[in-house]
This record gives C-alpha cells, sequence and structure tokens, in this order.
C-alpha cells in the first residue's frame, strides 16, 4: 500500500460514482444519484487519505508539481460539490460535474506527469505555498461548480424554448452559479491575487512582475468581475450571465495549465 | 465638465474599459514582452518594427496600457464617489416609507392584526426585532407608527471599500514605478559593497549552497551584515524566501555563481606503463609544478567550467555552471613547451595529447575549487505599503459585499378599535432567500404572542 494505490482506489470510486450518477440520468431513478453521491463521498474520504499521506511522505504540501496539483484540484472539486449539492439539491449537476473530476484524475494519472515527490526547490520552501496554493484551487472548485450549473442553464433554456421540459428550474442553476461565484471569488482573489503578492514579494523581489501567470490570473479576474458588475448593477441574469461564467472558468483553466505550456514565465512549477 | 463627469461616472465605460484592459492583457501575454529589437525581428520579420512602435513588446509598461489603467482607475473614482454619496444620505436619513402600497408591492411582506394598542405593539415589535439584531428607527403620526428595522447596513458600502482598496493598490503601483528601484550586488566572502541611495553598507560573511541527497539544490544561505558608519549593524541570514529588510532596502537571495577567473585545481597524473607511478598536483591557474622524479613540469593555462565548442569551432564556456569543467594542461621540459591537452572532470577517458614526443602519461581533472560569490537583489519599494493597505480594504470589501448582505424591514402600524394592524415589507439586494425565512420566523413569532 502506498500513496499511489489510495489514488487509483479513489480514481475507481469516482469512476463508479460517475456510472451511478450516469445512470439516474438516463433512468431518472432517484436511487441512482443518491448512491452515486455516497460513492463521490467515499471517495472523498479515500482522496483525502491520499493527499494526507503524501503529505506525510514527502514532508510537504501536496501540490508542488502538476500531477500533485491536478489531485488536489480534484480533491477540492468534489469537496465543493458535496457541499454544493448538499445545500442545494442539484442532483442533475453530478454526472457532468464527475466527468470534470474524472478528466482531472486521467490528467494526473497521465504518464506525462511525473509522480515521484521530488525534494521543494528552494523558491517553494514557505508556508505561503499552502496559503496560495490552497486557497486559489478552493475558489477554482467554487468556478467549476458555477461553470457546470451555467452550461445546465444554457442547455435548459434552449430545451424549455423549443418545449422540452426539464426537472431543474433554470432560475435555480442561476442562482446556485451566482452563489459559488460569490464563494469563489473572494477566495479565488484572496489567494490568487492577495496571497500571491505576498509571496511573490517574498521570494521574488517584487509583488508583481507582468509574468504570464500573474496576468492570466488577472484576467481572470477581470472576467469575474465582469460577471458581478453586469449582473449586480446592470442587471444581467440569465443566459449572458452564463456565458460570462463559462468564460471566467475556461480562463482560470488557462491560468492552470495554458501558461505553463504554452506560455514561458518566472511561475514554473505547476 | 458636467459632461465629462457623466461620462466617467457610467458602469458602462467601466465595463467597455475592462474589456479593452483584459484584451490588452492577453495581447501582452502572447508576444514575449521586454526582448531586444532583434530578437523580435528574427521572430516576426518586418512587423516587429510595427510591433514596437505601437508599444506592444513592452505592453504594460506603455502610454497607451497606462492611460487605459488611469481612465479606469478615474472611473472608478467616480463611479464609487457618485454613489457613496446618495448611500450614505440613505443610511443616516433613512425615508421612512408611508405609503401601504407600496409594502404590498413588495416581494417579501406580510400583515397581520393584533388585539394590542399601538405602544404595545411597537414594544412588542422592537422586542422581536432587537432579538434578531435589527436596529429600529421610528415616527408617529395620528394614529399611524412608521418604522424601519435595519441591520448590516455596513454592507451596503462593501462595493466602496472594494474600490477604495483598487485604487490605493493602484497609486501603490505608480509609486512603485516611479519611486521603487533594484539593484544587484556581487559579493564574494568578505567583500563589503555599499548599496545604492543608502547610507550604509552590506557584507557577505559567508555563502553556502546545501544540497538535498539526490543533488539538487535544497538553498542558498548568505550571511549578510549591515555596516553602518563603518560599525557592523546586524547581521541575518538571507535565504530564498527569507530576505533581509533593514530601513526600507529589502535584500533578497537571487542568484550565485563561482569566480573562475583562478581556480585552484587537483590534477592526477599516472602512468600507462608503470602502475605504481601516481602524482597528486594541486595548483593554481599559470602555476608551473613539476613532476615527481621526472625530468617534466606541467601547468593550466585555461580553466573553462562548462567546456563547449561552438558553431565557429571555438572552445567557450556554456554558463558558468560547472556543470562539464576542463582545464588545458601543459608540459613543459627546460621552458620548451612538449605537450599539451584537455582533460575532462566528468570524462575522464577522453584525453588526446598533442605532442610530438610519444607522452607516457594520462590525467585526470581531480577537483576544482573556486570563490563562490553571491547575487543579492536589493530592492526599495515605497509603494509596497500602499499595495498591502489596498489588499487589506480589497478583502474586508468583498466579506462586506458578500458576506454582509444589508436587510431593511419597513413597517407600518394602524391602531384601530384597541386593534393594531402590523403591515411588513423587507428589502433585501443579495441573498434574498436567506432573508425570506428570517422575515416569516419574526412575523410567525408575532403571530403566536398574546
Amino acid at each position: 500500500m502506498n500513496e499511489s494505490t489510495f489514488f487509483i482506489i479513489t480514481f475507481v470510486f469516482y469512476i463508479i460514482s460517475a456510472f451511478f450518477y450516469f445512470s439516474f440520468l438516463f433512468s431518472k431513478r432517484e436511487n441512482f444519484a443518491k448512491t452515486g453521491f455516497r460513492i463521490a463521498f467515499l471517495g472523498l474520504l479515500i482522496h483525502t487519505l491520499a493527499l494526507i499521506w503524501r503529505t506525510v511522505e514527502s514532508g510537504h504540501a501536496p501540490f508542488t508539481n502538476m500531477y500533485e496539483s491536478l489531485s488536489f484540484f480534484a480533491w477540492a472539486s468534489i469537496l465543493v460539490y458535496v457541499i454544493i449539492e448538499g445545500k442545494f439539491r442539484i442532483r442533475k449537476a453530478g454526472p457532468y460535474f464527475m466527468l470534470i473530476v474524472i478528466a482531472l484524475m486521467a490528467l494526473a494519472s497521465s504518464p506525462l506527469m511525473p509522480k515521484e515527490a521530488t525534494p521543494l526547490v528552494p523558491a517553494l520552501q514557505s508556508y505561503w505555498l499552502w496559503l496560495h496554493v490552497a486557497v486559489t484551487l478552493l475558489g477554482e472548485a467554487f468556478f467549476a461548480v458555477a461553470f457546470i450549473t451555467s452550461i445546465m442553464y444554457l442547455v435548459a433554456e434552449s430545451k424549455k424554448r423549443r418545449g422540452v421540459k426539464t426537472g431543474l428550474s433554470s432560475e435555480k442553476l442561476d442562482s446556485i452559479s451566482y452563489r459559488c461565484i460569490a464563494i469563489g471569488f473572494p477566495l479565488f482573489t484572496l489567494g490568487g491575487l492577495v496571497f500571491g503578492m505576498i509571496w511573490a514579494y517574498k521570494a521574488w523581489g517584487g509583488y508583481w512582475s507582468w509574468d504570464a501567470k500573474e496576468v492570466w490570473s488577472l484576467i481572470t479576474w477581470f472576467v469575474f468581475a465582469l460577471y458581478l458588475h453586469t449582473r449586480l448593477v446592470m442587471g444581467w441574469k440569465a443566459r449572458r450571465s452564463a456565458y460570462i461564467a463559462i468564460i471566467g472558468f475556461l480562463a482560470a483553466i488557462f491560468t492552470y495549465f495554458g501558461v505553463n505550456y504554452l506560455l514561458a514565465g518566472l511561475h514554473s512549477y505547476a | 465638465m458636467k459632461f465629462l463627469f457623466k461620462f466617467f461616472s457610467s458602469v458602462k465605460l467601466a465595463i467597455v474599459l475592462l474589456i479593452i484592459i483584459t484584451l490588452a492583457s492577453i495581447l501582452g501575454t502572447l508576444i514575449p514582452q521586454q526582448r531586444s529589437l532583434d530578437e523580435y525581428v528574427v521572430r516576426y520579420g518586418q512587423t516587429a518594427y510595427l510591433l514596437a512602435f505601437l508599444g506592444f513588446t513592452k505592453l504594460y509598461h506603455s502610454l497607451w496600457f497606462i492611460s487605459l489603467l488611469s481612465l479606469f482607475s478615474l472611473n472608478i473614482l467616480i463611479c464609487t464617489l457618485t454613489r457613496f454619496f446618495s448611500k450614505l444620505r440613505k443610511s443616516f436619513q433613512p425615508k421612512l416609507e408611508i405609503e401601504e402600497k407600496k409594502l404590498c408591492a413588495l416581494k417579501i411582506k406580510d400583515n397581520l392584526i393584533k388585539n394590542w394598542n399601538l405602544v404595545k405593539t411597537q414594544e412588542e415589535l422592537k422586542k422581536e426585532l432587537s432579538s434578531h439584531h435589527f436596529r429600529l428607527k421610528g415616527e408617529v403620526k395620528e394614529n399611524r407608527t412608521f418604522l424601519l428595522a435595519r441591520k448590516k447596513t455596513l454592507g451596503l458600502f462593501g462595493n466602496d471599500v472594494v474600490h477604495l482598496g483598487l485604487l490605493i493598490i493602484l497609486a501603490g503601483g505608480i509609486i512603485s514605478g516611479l519611486a521603487g528601484f533594484r539593484d544587484n550586488l556581487t559579493l564574494s566572502e568578505g567583500q563589503i559593497l555599499p548599496v545604492l541611495k543608502a547610507d550604509f553598507k552590506i557584507r557577505l560573511d559567508k555563502f553556502e549552497t546545501e544540497y538535498y541527497p539526490n543533488g539538487s539544490v535544497r538553498d542558498w544561505k548568505s550571511t549578510l551584515t549591515v555596516i553602518e558608519n563603518g560599525k557592523p549593524h546586524l547581521s541575518k541570514i538571507v535565504e530564498v524566501n527569507h530576505p533581509l529588510s533593514f530601513k526600507g532596502f529589502v535584500f533578497y537571495q537571487s542568484s550565485y555563481g563561482w569566480n573562475w577567473t583562478n581556480p585552484s585545481l587537483e590534477i592526477w597524473v599516472e602512468k600507462i606503463n608503470d602502475e605504481s607511478f601516481l602524482n597528486k598536483i594541486e595548483l593554481n591557474l599559470g602555476e608551473k609544478v613539476g613532476l615527481e622524479g621526472e625530468n617534466i613540469q606541467i601547468s593550466v593555462s585555461h580553466f573553462i567550467p562548462d567546456f563547449v565548442i561552438n558553431e565557429k569551432n571555438e572552445i567557450t564556456t556554456r554558463s558558468l555552471q560547472p556543470n562539464n569543467p576542463a582545464a588545458f594542461i601543459e608540459g613543459w621540459q627546460e621552458n620548451e613547451k612538449i605537450f599539451s591537452v584537455w582533460i575532462f572532470a566528468k570524462f575522464p577517458d577522453f584525453t588526446r595529447i598533442k605532442s610530438e614526443k610519444e607522452i607516457d602519461f594520462t590525467f585526470e581533472l581531480k577537483d576544482f575549487k573556486a570563490d563562490q560569490f553571491s547575487v543579492i537583489q536589493v530592492a526599495k519599494d515605497p509603494g509596497v505599503n500602499f499595495i498591502w493597505v489596498g489588499c487589506s480594504f480589497l478583502m474586508i470589501g468583498l466579506v462586506l459585499a458578500f458576506y454582509w448582505p444589508p436587510r431593511e424591514i419597513k413597517i407600518i402600524l394602524k391602531e384601530r378599535q384597541g386593534k393594531t394592524e402590523i403591515i411588513a415589507g423587507g428589502i433585501a439586494s443579495k441573498n434574498r432567500e436567506v432573508f425570506q425565512s428570517e422575515f416569516e420566523k419574526i412575523m410567525t413569532s408575532l403571530r403566536r404572542l398574546k
């Protein structure tokens, strides 16, 4: 038994959970969704153990390379989903959300990602690693839920226009998207921008250097600022809001992956 | 003037500017920034001159980008101010609702009749609402009372606090850009260097690199001493993530390297035909050392830390890191050079002796030592405190805006024949569902009261 065994068991649990969720989607039997939720929750517990194991074994935070941070992001996403599902009962979002989580887990387990825990390079030896990465990814996990509910909103709306009945009310989806962004935005601001600036000041000697990752997190922040202003001040809702939320999450994902692989910069860890 | 003011108080302008700034920022990440014009010409051809002219090659520092940011700041400032004052008026001199119709038009509303007189009703209401942390304000007119219950009014100003934070951050950025500076100090152990624009000096006492068991770098540590008026003032070990701050100057561990001009080398000389022969020589560059029992002296005329042969067929170093250390050895007999050879620390078998005579020796570059130097970055940034203050405002404002939602309950009391009718309406701009259940709870417990 080691960390990777736990990781694989977690992955299997998430896949089974997704399987139940999709069965629910096609059969409309609530019990399948309940089982899917329980299995995802069990997966979350095992995943937590895997992360703790990794932390103890490597002696540092479990997000210092792409494999680790993907696994952590998947964990944070499931955590946020469990909370949102518990609060708002949005079972129909389950199958789609599990797809994102499975994609993250699959990317993490791809052979392109080096999995061995390497000792920390000097720049990462700081407690800001915990604060900066954990808070940012938690914020982005809320954006992920908003992304799913926004897509579902668009689908529900187009079905409505064609006269097809849907189970979930589109107003509820719209409101859940907003609620998630209302939680994710302050977290992302704190973790990504504020903690990021403090750490950059301590480690690199400047709080802002227009590095590609910095600029892209600012862009992500701008998109969600746009979401909030158009919605709260100009009264945009519904479709246009949903599009902005989708763009915002895509920007967050580009900040997370794209910048590392497509653009050069200081921020070359993960 | 009035037109300009109106123009800058528009949220639509803010949104347009936000979109333009976002697109410009994206452009800046697609074109590599702050490179030399030659590099751009290689990459983009003739377009490079256009890009440079438009400021796209140092976009974030270009006049037009900074102008955009300034316009945006002005926009935020005026938008915030115009709304701030009307909100301030509203929260200090709130208008009581006197028209029943308007209360009934609200989404969250209720009415009930109690067997109390007006005074008693007022007292009971006050008790009930203050148990939910509402503050009450009222006015009595004839047989009617108009009440306003409010809480978390501060939440109204969340977005103003956020915007104030942003403006402070932008101001901090401008101050950093204008008044901040950075410099690099390259110090060998024991060396003292003056700090630019400061009245003190910095001495490097010790520099060491720590390694993990697998050979990767664990940390660089420079022990620095601040020397003020010729006397040591304080010492600190500076590492990555642990800078030294003194009088507004911050010293960072930035880089390190070796001074390769005069390394001391250890070379082992062996004979091919005599396995018992082993001569261990320690020497510096240019120094001639005789081999024991042989009429031969050797010297090292060149040392290269990262040996490479470039495309022009010249021997050069790829970097200042000792990745492929090589020494050029010359052998002498009575001041006449009889052979020469490059030897490589990492490839001991790769030696080709150039000589007219038959040479029986092999050479190995066993060790090399050079003085290390540490590169310390000095930064002075008077804008940085603005940034931290701005960030604090930003976060406080966000929490207020999202998690401190203002709630208002407007109430009209009408007394008729010893009974009092309570008409109540609730207003919440955010988190309406939560407020609705609170409102219902208050009304239910009022109904239960005898």
